[in-house]
């Protein structure tokens, strides 16, 4: 398969409201950081991919053409991608088969999100059949925390651990100079915050964020040529049935399936010992620890002791969203692509405060729905 | 919230809506456009590097990305490039003096109809309203061609302006039930059966039922009744308040298997001390559904009023 680099990395400053430009201002921010980083213009760019959450969260349908005008992108491709909270990687994704098929030879991804100008849950909810369960919805996380009450008990994914989950992803996004949620929590705060959908209480869950970010995605030849590139050595989103017979909220199948072709593509055998940093997108803290043990960090059952054990800290051996993850900010439609390129970041040694030393593999993890589509990219230094 | 309607030469269909509230965000020059708009100014941005100016005033230059602003005070005549009309009157695309766009806004044909190539000129509303339309539209002028080009506009005071306006989306929906969810909710409404399809290849039952089962994808061919008892798959206590929600917290947010089904039914659990839900409740506890009396009932999951746990 042909070699795909990411070659220029750019976020927005995450805020709880930015009163101060569009929608389309927002994402124009990230992307001129972006195409600044890849030392690039507008101008030599084939192929543009716009990924935001659903339309309904700020009220401006095909916003990707409006984006055209504030990118300067006339009369170059530009199409839009959507998935929920996987909707930067599935951006990303596209961005690679488009430079793989050889459509393009460098294209700009941005994803954005402006979550302060409407209805979050209300919106998230209209992901329910209307004539089946509809009237019942609260967004996605009363699903999320059904689901883990039912892997609570199962799988030992207690609310400590959780909490330890939250603490350690607050304290990271200290290092961050994106983040718009800095906040020292202990356990106990998080066991005695607010519940919201219990078992999630209000320090299980994300800021609700304005924020883009946006990426450059090359060929290998561009690549080789780039001054600090990054290699995507395996990018995969998978789905799964959402109400099919016996459908398993345990254990995420398609993450499964996502991760065990991502490593064959990248020639990873042990993740633990082979991955030197990881990104997941955890809008909860259930679903990190959910994702250790689906991305094979550890055996089913093992992520409360993983979570333990410190690996997963920022000085750990697996440190886990050193970035501060969505506790830091939460801007729906560019999470996923937020979490790739925090692992770029760190395989190019450009992560800032949160670099890990030498971390030459990255994991991410993303998806979206009803936790029923899901990916995982594995980026690293050396092109393979 | 929802219900269910007839007609004479339409299937019953599923009504329902979604009342969407905003707070959206003008950009800087959209907001010095509309406070420009109450002094009876027309503001449009000028791009250097393009040299191109439109009207409204927008942040960015569509032709190079570039940045612009709202810059430039431009005269309220033009001409009509296109027109079209509506019951409720003209609108039409107006390419002002001196300017390299064409604005979209309502034409005033009282006096009579406007044509392609008319001389037009502003018209204001009375009051400022806060958006485009203290531009009121244009009305046929006599004016000649301006040659005045746009003048440079003084900064305006980062307080005068509106930021945010507050908008919403009144969306209206009609969902046709088709065989699956007519026949589901027929029996539901009528003597409060629930019913799943069976997958021939794998034997489980799908409930709500559907053409095809989504594993072996092979058709389904023959519909099941299910119980109303079953047992909880998964739970939470909802606490939290939102826009839109149709429940007043604290509520349990359930899925439930039902005895004879292999998918999952999203419901309530009430009939329980709220209070100590998370202890009375668990994986597994068994549940039945509470029927709404007949007279309440209008086809919907709502028939059920919720599930109870089942006594040991």
């Amino acid at each position: 398969m042909k070699s795909v680099a990411i070659i220029g990395v750019g976020q927005t400053h995450h805020a709880r409201r930015r009163t101060d430009v569009t929608q389309i201002g927002l994402a124009r921010e990230a992307a001129l950081r972006a195409l600044e980083d890849a030392n690039l213009t507008i101008d030599d760019i084939d192929s543009i991919v716009v990924c935001t959450g659903p339309v309904l969260f700020a009220a401006v349908n095909q916003p990707e053409k409006w984006l055209v005008d504030a990118l300067g992108a006339r009369m170059k491709p530009v199409v839009r991608v959507t998935s929920g909270g996987g909707t930067g990687l599935a951006g990303a994704l596209a961005a690679v088969n488009q430079i793989r098929g050889g459509f393009a030879e460098r294209v700009l991804v941005v994803a954005y999100d402006k979550l302060s100008e409407g209805a979050l849950q209300y919106s998230i909810s209209t992901l329910y059949d209307p004539f089946w369960g509809r009237e019942f919805a609260v967004g996605i996380m009363g699903f999320s925390a059904a689901a883990w009450r039912g892997r609570m008990g199962r799988l030992g994914h207690t609310e400590e651990a959780a909490a330890m989950v939250s603490v350690k992803n607050h304290k990271n996004a200290f290092l961050n100079e994106y983040a718009h949620v800095r906040r020292d929590v202990s356990v106990e705060d998080v066991l005695n915050s607010r519940p919201l959908c219990w078992p999630i209480k209000l320090l299980d869950v994300p800021p609700i964020s304005d924020g883009a970010c946006a990426v450059v995605l090359s060929s290998g030849d561009i690549g080789e040529k780039s001054e600090n590139p990054a290699w995507i050595r395996g990018m995969s989103y998978y789905s799964e049935a959402d109400n099919a017979a016996n459908r398993s909220t345990i254990q995420s199948e398609p993450l499964e399936i996502a991760a065990r072709h991502v490593y064959a593509e990248a020639g990873i055998t042990n993740p633990r010992r082979q991955v030197d940093v990881v990104e997941v997108q955890e809008p909860y803290t259930c679903f990190e620890l959910s994702y250790y043990e689906s991305l094979g960090l550890c055996e089913p059952g093992g992520a409360a002791a993983l979570m333990a054990s410190g690996a997963t800290q920022i000085d750990g051996d697996i440190p886990v969203n050193a970035s501060g993850g969505c506790m830091g900010a939460n801007p729906i439609g560019a999470t996923g692509l937020i979490r790739l390129a925090e692992v770029a970041q760190q395989v190019r040694g450009k992560a800032g405060e949160h670099q890990i030393d030498g971390a030459k593999v990255g994991l991410m993890q993303a998806g979206g729905g009803w936790a029923n589509l899901r990916g995982v990219a594995v980026v690293s230094s050396q092109k393979g | 919230m929802t219900r269910i309607t007839t007609g004479i030469d339409q299937a019953p269909a599923l009504e329902t809506s979604l009342e969407m509230p905003y707070t959206l965000t003008t950009g800087k020059a959209v907001s010095v456009f509309i406070e420009q708009l109450g002094h009876g100014v027309i503001v449009g941005s000028h791009c250097d590097n393009c040299d191109r100016t439109v009207v409204p005033a927008q942040d960015y230059c569509a032709r190079c990305g570039g940045d612009q602003g709202a810059t430039v005070a431009v005269e309220p005549t033009g001409v009509v490039t296109a027109i079209t009309r509506t019951a409720d009157g003209a609108v039409g695309l107006i390419r002002l003096d001196g300017v390299d766009a064409d604005l979209l806004h309502v034409i005033d044909e009282s006096a009579g109809e406007v044509a392609v190539g008319d001389r037009v000129e502003a018209t204001f509303a009375p009051e400022p309203v806060g958006t485009i339309l203290t531009l009121a539209g244009f009305a046929p002028s006599t004016s000649a061609v301006s040659t005045t080009a746009p003048k440079e506009i003084d900064e305006v005071a980062d307080e005068d302006l509106a930021k945010q306006i507050i908008y919403s989306l009144s969306l209206p929906y009609r969902h046709a039930y088709g065989p699956n969810y007519g026949r589901l909710f027929d029996e539901l409404g009528s003597r409060g059966g629930i019913l799943g399809s069976r997958c021939p290849h794998c034997q489980n039952v799908l409930v709500p039922p559907r053409a095809y089962c989504e594993i072996c994808y092979v058709k389904t061919e023959q519909f099941v009744e299910v119980k109303d008892t079953g047992r909880l798959q998964a739970f939470s206590v909802i606490h939290m308040e939102f826009i839109g929600q149709t429940r007043k917290p604290p509520y349990v947010y359930a899925e439930i298997v039902l005895d004879g089904a292999s998918t999952r039914l999203i419901h309530n659990v009430a009939g329980i001390d709220m209070a100590r839900a998370t202890e009375v409740l668990d994986i597994g506890t068994p549940v039945r559904a509470v029927w709404k009396a007949e007279s309440e009932r209008n086809g919907t999951l709502d028939d059920i009023d919720y599930f109870e746990p089942i006594p040991e």
